[in-house]
């Protein structure tokens, strides 16, 4: 093995594994925060610099946790299967940074190293990437198992039964981006959506982004899918038996998969690296992506504070007959108001630009006269060479500047990308409120009597 | 060098699982080295180049077959594997003896017939290609494939949905 290599490799593993594990600290401090403020809280506030009174807005609390995980004792059940008790935390931790490798965050070394460094370039990462992070659930069953309790095996088995349900819609969301860009490597995906050309602007892409979201949210047993762990029925499920570092590297497991999954989104609907100011400072890239990462989070930890916890048969109920079908309708509707705008721009777009280029072609004629310049030609020529290049948000602009000066082709263009994005929201609402009618769970809890 | 490293380890990582996973009288553990079999195997294709098939085999055989294993071990009474005994080796010799039988009969004849300077063609097993692949010569197979499996869903369901509702369930609802 060269010295390159080692270099190459730990250039961009050493990054992720610096970076995420201290966000995850901020990140604890962050939801205890906020949740203590949605909650008319104060939160932690104390601890601060060590031996002065300066309490920093308890920004020293992570530090403190961490140090008491530490010393704490580490109690493992007298029937436990001492192994899998052992084996569970550093499984539960070990895909979720796997995982962190498949997204396509580059990190710009400047001078001392050209190029730009990706952990791991694959063709079919997204592919990877859920077959990896599906992973981390067998760790929460081991654990469960191991224990030799009850409350965690049941924890265990929602867990298993939770995210065999949810990555079903999961993975059909990310479909329509896989299908829309033509490719599985983050990479591309993330060049695709160059220049605020982010998928969740599209109709598709804004209701695939949610249900992804959505499942997203039960894979890492976030509330209000946090069956798993739900304190008031089973304890605290698979983690009941565990405490010290074990139960630490479970939450550390937890958070880091949260920052893996919410960084796909970032990659399949928020335009990955994509911001403003980035001709000028390409290393913003890494900026702006953890910065959306952060941005779910934040939207991960509100609804924590604000939902409650859902029951089992409604968990499946929504899993199997909402998301499930929505999902693939939206992959119909993907496909279909994909060819039928591309079917209209293509032929509207070779128009303009055969309107442009056939005078060049006649010049050699004696009788040529020059064409009258329509008004709005050249920003109609612009939006077609900008669609050529698939990057519909540029043409888009382009076009309705023609459209503005009365060009009337470009008028055309974009009433029919209007007119499709509006019918398609239009559908997917529609869709959405039918199978919500439909799907609500009918059972109802058991009425206990008296003498029971 | 490299490759030649890991491959070695990842073998040996590979028949360590499966001899656990046949050995181990606790269910819960079998399944777990089946599990550290697949993983070590989907190592493997990777090291070939064929990262199709190693997500594949991480996604269908980890996240499907092994799931499928322990929700069917969870439904039966050994649930927390108490039988810690080692699998009786009653007549063992045989199977060993067997078992060398068809190595020495069948498979070493094979392998030592092979032609092993031949080497494959380098090929690049792009997830474009396959599924290029897959639309183009194959559609007809995978769409019946598809159908059969939704068939079979569809079955499965409406088996376990049961018989019809008594009246108490139409009363509940």
């Amino acid at each position: 093995m060269s010295f390159e290599l080692i270099k190459d490799i730990l250039l961009a593993t050493v990054p992720l594994l610096v970076i995420f594990p201290s966000l995850f600290a901020f990140t604890t401090w962050m939801e205890r925060k906020a949740l203590a403020r949605i909650q008319n809280r104060i939160g932690p506030n104390k601890t601060g610099i060590p031996c002065t009174r300066i309490g920093l807005f308890g920004l020293g609390q992570p530090a403190a946790d961490g140090i008491k995980m530490i010393f704490k004792e580490d109690i493992v059940p007298r029937g436990a299967d001492k192994l899998f008790h052992l084996l569970a935390p550093i499984l539960a931790l070990i895909p979720a940074m796997l995982i962190l490798c498949f997204l396509p965050l580059e990190f710009p070394w400047g001078k001392f190293i050209s190029g730009k460094v990706q952990a791991f370039m694959l063709d079919s990462a997204v592919i990877f990437f859920f077959a990896i992070s599906g992973l981390a659930t067998l760790a929460i069953f081991m654990a469960g198992w191991a224990s030799r309790n009850k409350y965690s095996l049941l924890g265990g088995m929602r867990a298993v039964a939770q995210m065999v349900s949810y990555e079903i819609p999961l993975l059909l969301s990310a479909v329509v981006v896989v299908m829309m860009v033509g490719s599985l490597n983050a990479k591309e995906i993330a060049d695709a959506q160059t220049g605020f050309n982010w998928f969740v602007f599209t109709p598709w892409g804004l209701a695939a982004f949610v249900i992804f979201f959505i499942a997203a949210l039960a894979e890492t047993n976030r509330s209000p899918f946090d069956l798993p762990e739900a304190e008031s029925e089973i304890i605290a499920g698979y983690f009941t038996e565990y405490s010290g570092f074990k139960f630490a590297l479970f939450f550390l497991g937890e958070y880091i998969a949260m920052f893996a999954i919410s960084g796909l989104a970032v990659t399949l609907f928020l335009g990955a690296g994509d911001g403003p100011f980035l001709t000028s400072a390409p290393w913003l890239s890494v900026v702006w992506f953890i910065a959306k990462i952060f941005g779910l989070i934040a939207v991960m930890i509100w609804l924590r504070g604000t939902l409650p916890r859902l029951r089992v048969d409604q968990l499946m109920a929504f899993a199997w007959k909402f998301l499930l079908p929505l999902s693939i309708f939206n992959i119909l509707l993907a496909g279909l108001t994909h060819f039928a705008l591309d079917a209209r721009v293509a032929a509207t777009s070779d128009a303009i630009l055969y309107s442009i280029h056939a005078p060049h072609t006649h010049s050699g004629e004696a009788n040529h006269e020059h064409p009258k310049p329509v008004a709005g030609q050249k920003e109609a020529v612009m939006g077609a060479l900008h669609y050529t290049d698939k990057n519909w948000m540029g043409a888009m602009k382009w076009f309705s500047k023609a459209a503005l000066k009365g060009h009337a082709q470009s008028r055309s263009i974009l009433g029919w990308g209007f007119g499709i994005w509006a019918m398609s929201l239009i559908v997917l609402y529609v869709m959405a409120k039918g199978l919500d009618n439909v799907s609500r769970s009918t059972a109802k809890p058991r009425e206990y009597l008296y003498a029971e | 060098m490299t490759q030649e490293i890991t491959f070695w380890v990842l073998a040996v990582i590979a028949v360590l699982g499966a001899l656990v996973a046949v050995r181990r009288r606790n269910l819960i553990h079998g399944v777990f080295a089946l599990m550290i079999f697949f993983a070590s195997l989907s190592g493997l294709f990777l090291l070939l180049l064929a990262e199709f098939i190693a997500a594949v085999q991480i996604l269908v055989y980890i996240g499907a077959v092994g799931i499928l294993l322990l929700f069917a071990i969870m439904l039966t009474e050994r649930v927390t594997g108490d039988d810690a005994r080692d699998i009786t080796s009653r007549g063992s010799f045989w199977g060993w003896a067997a078992a060398l039988a068809v190595l020495v009969v069948l498979l070493l004849p094979a392998i030592q017939g092979a032609d092993l300077s031949q080497v494959a063609k380098p090929i690049n097993p792009s997830v474009k290609a396959l599924g290029q692949q897959m639309m183009e010569p194959y559609v007809v197979t995978l769409e019946v494939l598809a159908l059969l499996l939704t068939a079979a869903l569809i079955g499965a369901v409406a088996a376990s949905q049961g018989g019809e509702k008594t009246k108490e369930d139409t009363d509940d609802a």
